[in-house]
C-alpha cells in the first residue's frame, strides 16, 4: 500500500469515526509508520523477493486469512470489541520454552497475513507464563516468548513498529486454576490491539 | 520445689529435640552453647509516677523479643513465680533465681517525667553473678516498644556480637488491597503498612543496606521499570527503563549501585545502575536468560540464575563482569538465591517433584541441603543476623509469608490476601 493511499484509508476512517464515536481520539491517531523504519526491518521476508512491508498483499501460501486485504474501515471502530473478535490468534507454548512450535508458526503465519492486510492496526504483543516458575524467572521467560513472536511476525513481513512488546510473566493468568489444564492456557503469547 | 522444676524441663527440652529431628527444619540452632540461654526477667519496679501504658507495653514487648530468638529463651512464668525476691540482698535473690533455673538475670526499674518514660535495665550472669550489661534509657512514651526493641537487640548483641532483629523489617508484596503493591512490617508480621497505591503490578522489592531505600519493579507506567523508593521521605523515581523486564534488583553493600535484570533483544541479562539512577552498564551477555541477581556481602561477586546451560540454575560472577562459574549442578531447577550475611551460605529455591523448596548450599564446603516442607516454598531471604529465614509457602492455602522459629520451624506472619517475595533489613532510616 502507498503512503499515500494510507493516508486516504486513514482520512475514511476518521470521516466514517466522525459522527458520535466517544473513542475517536483513541481510534484514529495511529501514527504512519514511517517507510525508512519498514525498509529497515523488512530483512527477511518468507517470500523471499525482498519486498518492503509497507505492501499489503496478502502473503504468499498463506491460506486461512480471509480477511487479508481488508481495509481498517471495515473493522469493528471500538477496540475492546475489535479485539474481542479475534482476528489475530493467540499462541500457545510448551512448559518453559519460548520456542515456536510448528502449529504456533502456522497460526502466526495467518496473523502476519491478516496484519499485513490492516496495515494501520498496531498491537502489543504479551508474554504470559504459568504459574510454575517464580515469579521473576517467568517475567523474563514471557519476555522471550514475546520477543520470539515478534521476530517471526518481522521475518514474515510485519512491520516491526506496529508491534509492542510486554511481558506480564505469571501476574495476568488467563485461567484461574493450578493444574495442567490451566496451565496450558497461561503459556501464551497474547495479541492486543492498541490502534485501528 | 528445686528438685521437681529440674526434670519438667528437661523433659520440655527432649520433647523439643524430638520435635525438631522430625519436623520442617530451615536453619539450625548453631549458637556456640547449642542450648538457648535461660533468662529470668524479675518485675520492673516503679520509682516514681509512670505511664502504666506505656509500662505495660514495654514489658510485654520486652518479654515477648526475649523468647523469640535462636540464642535465648525466657526462663517460664512458672518458675519465674516461685523467686522469692530478697530485699537488700540482690546477691540472694540472683541466686533464687539461679536456683529455678535462670542462667541470665534482668532487673530493672521504671521512671518518669511528663511523657517520658525511663528505664533502667541491668543484666547479670549468675554462674559468676557478674553484671554483664546496664543501661539507662529514656523516651516518650510513644516509644516504649522501640525502647523494649532496643534493649532485646543489645542482650542478642551481648551473646552472638550481632545486634538482635526486633527493629528489623519485611518489605514484601501483598495482594490485600486489591493489586499488588510493595507493603512493610515488622520482622514478626505486626504493624504491616502499605508503601504504595499504584494498583498496578509491583514486584520483587530490595532494601539498600542502610534501610533507606526500597528497590522496586512496577508496571505504573505500563511496561515494567525499576524504581527506587524512600518510604521515610516518600522519595519516588524510575532508575531503569530499559526495554525488558527490570526486576530483581539487588543493592551492592555500599548502596551505590544496584543490579537487576532487563533486556537485551528477546534475552534478559544483568545490569548494573548507580541507585541514584544513571546509565545501566550490561554485566552478562550469554544467550537466554539471566536474572535474580544477589549481590555478595563483600561486595565481589554476584549470584544469579542463568538459562545459559539449558535448565535454570545459580552461576556466580566477579563484579566486574569476569570469572563466571556455575554453583548448582544436583537440581532440576535452582532460583531466587540468597546471601547469608556471612558471605558463605546461599538459601535458594529448588524444584521437587513439581514443587517448589527452599535449599541452602554452602559455597566453602559445596554442602546441599534440601528442606521438604508442605505446599510450595519460595522466595528464601536471610534476617540481617543470619539467624533466620523468611519464605513463601502454599501450605495453609494462598501465598503467605513465613519466618523459621527459634528452633528453625517454619512460623507463618501474614494471614490476609497473597504475600510474597519478602526481603529483610536490620534498621528503617
Amino acid at each position: 500500500m502507498s503512503r499515500a493511499k494510507q493516508l486516504a484509508v486513514l482520512t475514511l476512517a476518521t470521516l466514517v469515526l466522525a459522527g458520535a464515536c466517544a473513542h475517536r481520539k483513541t481510534l484514529v491517531t495511529p501514527e504512519v509508520p514511517s517507510p525508512e523504519s519498514s525498509v529497515a526491518t523488512a530483512t527477511s521476508g518468507t517470500t523471499g523477493t525482498g519486498t518492503t512491508v509497507v505492501e499489503a498483499e496478502p502473503a504468499i501460501g498463506t491460506a486461512g486469512a480471509p480477511e487479508a486485504g481488508v481495509n481498517a474501515s471495515d473493522l469493528p471502530t471500538d477496540l475492546v470489541e475489535l479485539n474481542r473478535a479475534g482476528y489475530i490468534k493467540d499462541a500457545f507454548f510448551d512448559t518453559n520454552k519460548a520456542d515456536l512450535r510448528d502449529d504456533t508458526r502456522e497460526l502466526l503465519a495467518a496473523n502476519a497475513s491478516w496484519l499485513k492486510g490492516h496495515p494501520s492496526v498496531k498491537l502489543q504483543i504479551e508474554g504470559h507464563c504459568d504459574e510454575r516458575n517464580t515469579e521473576e524467572y517467568n517475567l523474563a521467560l514471557g519476555w522471550r516468548r514475546a520477543f520470539a513472536v515478534k521476530d517471526y511476525l518481522t521475518s514474515l513481513g510485519v512491520d516491526a513498529g506496529r508491534m509492542g512488546v510486554i511481558s506480564y510473566g505469571e501476574e495476568k493468568p488467563f485461567a484461574p486454576g493450578h493444574d495442567e489444564s490451566a496451565w496450558s492456557q497461561n503459556r501464551r503469547v497474547h495479541f492486543a490491539i492498541t490502534g485501528r | 520445689m528445686r528438685r521437681r522444676v529440674g526434670p519438667v524441663c528437661l523433659v520440655f527440652a527432649l520433647l523439643a529435640t524430638a520435635l525438631a529431628a522430625q519436623e520442617e527444619v530451615y536453619l539450625k540452632v548453631t549458637s556456640p552453647g547449642l542450648q538457648r540461654v535461660v533468662i529470668g526477667v524479675a518485675p520492673f519496679a516503679s520509682r516514681s509516677a509512670v505511664d502504666a501504658v506505656a509500662a505495660s507495653q514495654f514489658m510485654n514487648t520486652l518479654r515477648a523479643d526475649l523468647d523469640q530468638t535462636a540464642v535465648m529463651g525466657l526462663l517460664p512464668e512458672a518458675n519465674a513465680r516461685l523467686v522469692e525476691p530478697a530485699p537488700g540482698d540482690p546477691g540472694l535473690t540472683r541466686q533464687r533465681w539461679r536456683s529455678v533455673g535462670a542462667q541470665l538475670l534482668l532487673e530493672g526499674s521504671f521512671s518518669g517525667a511528663g511523657n517520658q518514660l525511663v528505664v533502667e535495665a541491668q543484666l547479670s550472669e549468675l554462674t559468676s553473678g557478674e553484671i554483664a550489661y546496664s543501661r539507662r534509657f529514656q523516651a516518650g512514651n510513644a516509644l516504649a516498644a522501640t525502647m523494649a526493641h532496643t534493649l532485646a537487640n543489645e542482650i542478642v548483641r551481648l551473646l552472638t556480637g550481632q545486634p538482635g532483629p526486633f527493629l528489623s523489617r519485611i518489605a514484601f508484596i501483598s495482594d490485600r488491597s486489591g493489586a499488588k503493591e510493595l507493603w512493610v512490617m515488622r520482622w514478626d508480621g505486626s504493624d504491616p503498612q502499605q508503601l504504595t497505591a499504584h494498583k498496578s503490578i509491583a514486584l520483587s522489592p530490595a532494601w539498600s543496606p542502610d534501610g533507606q531505600w526500597l528497590a522496586f519493579t512496577s508496571f505504573l507506567r505500563g511496561q515494567p521499570q525499576l524504581f527506587v523508593l524512600r518510604p521515610t521521605q516518600g522519595v519516588f523515581k524510575a532508575i531503569s527503563t530499559l526495554p525488558g523486564v527490570n526486576t530483581s534488583a539487588s543493592f551492592s553493600p555500599d548502596g551505590k549501585q544496584v543490579v537487576f535484570a532487563a533486556g537485551d533483544g528477546g534475552d534478559t541479562h544483568l545490569w548494573v545502575v548507580p541507585a541514584e539512577g544513571g546509565t545501566p552498564v550490561q554485566l552478562t551477555s550469554t544467550r537466554g536468560i539471566c536474572t535474580q541477581p544477589a549481590w555478595s556481602p563483600n561486595g565481589r561477586q554476584i549470584v544469579f540464575t542463568s538459562t545459559m546451560g539449558g535448565s535454570p540454575q545459580l552461576y556466580a560472577i566477579d563484579a566486574e563482569g569476569t570469572n563466571l562459574r556455575r554453583l548448582t549442578f544436583e537440581d532440576q531447577f535452582a532460583d531466587e538465591a540468597a546471601w547469608a550475611p556471612d558471605g558463605v551460605r546461599l538459601a535458594y529455591t529448588t524444584q521437587v517433584d513439581g514443587r517448589f523448596q527452599i535449599a541452602t548450599l554452602d559455597l566453602r564446603t559445596n554442602s546441599r541441603a534440601v528442606i521438604d516442607g508442605p505446599g510450595s516454598n519460595e522466595s528464601p531471604c536471610w534476617s540481617p543476623d543470619g539467624t533466620m529465614l523468611a519464605f513463601v509457602s502454599t501450605r495453609t492455602g494462598r501465598k503467605q509469608i513465613f519466618t523459621t522459629d527459634p528452633l528453625g520451624r517454619p512460623k507463618q506472619i501474614t494471614g490476609e490476601g497473597n504475600n510474597s517475595q519478602p526481603t529483610w533489613v536490620a534498621q528503617v532510616q
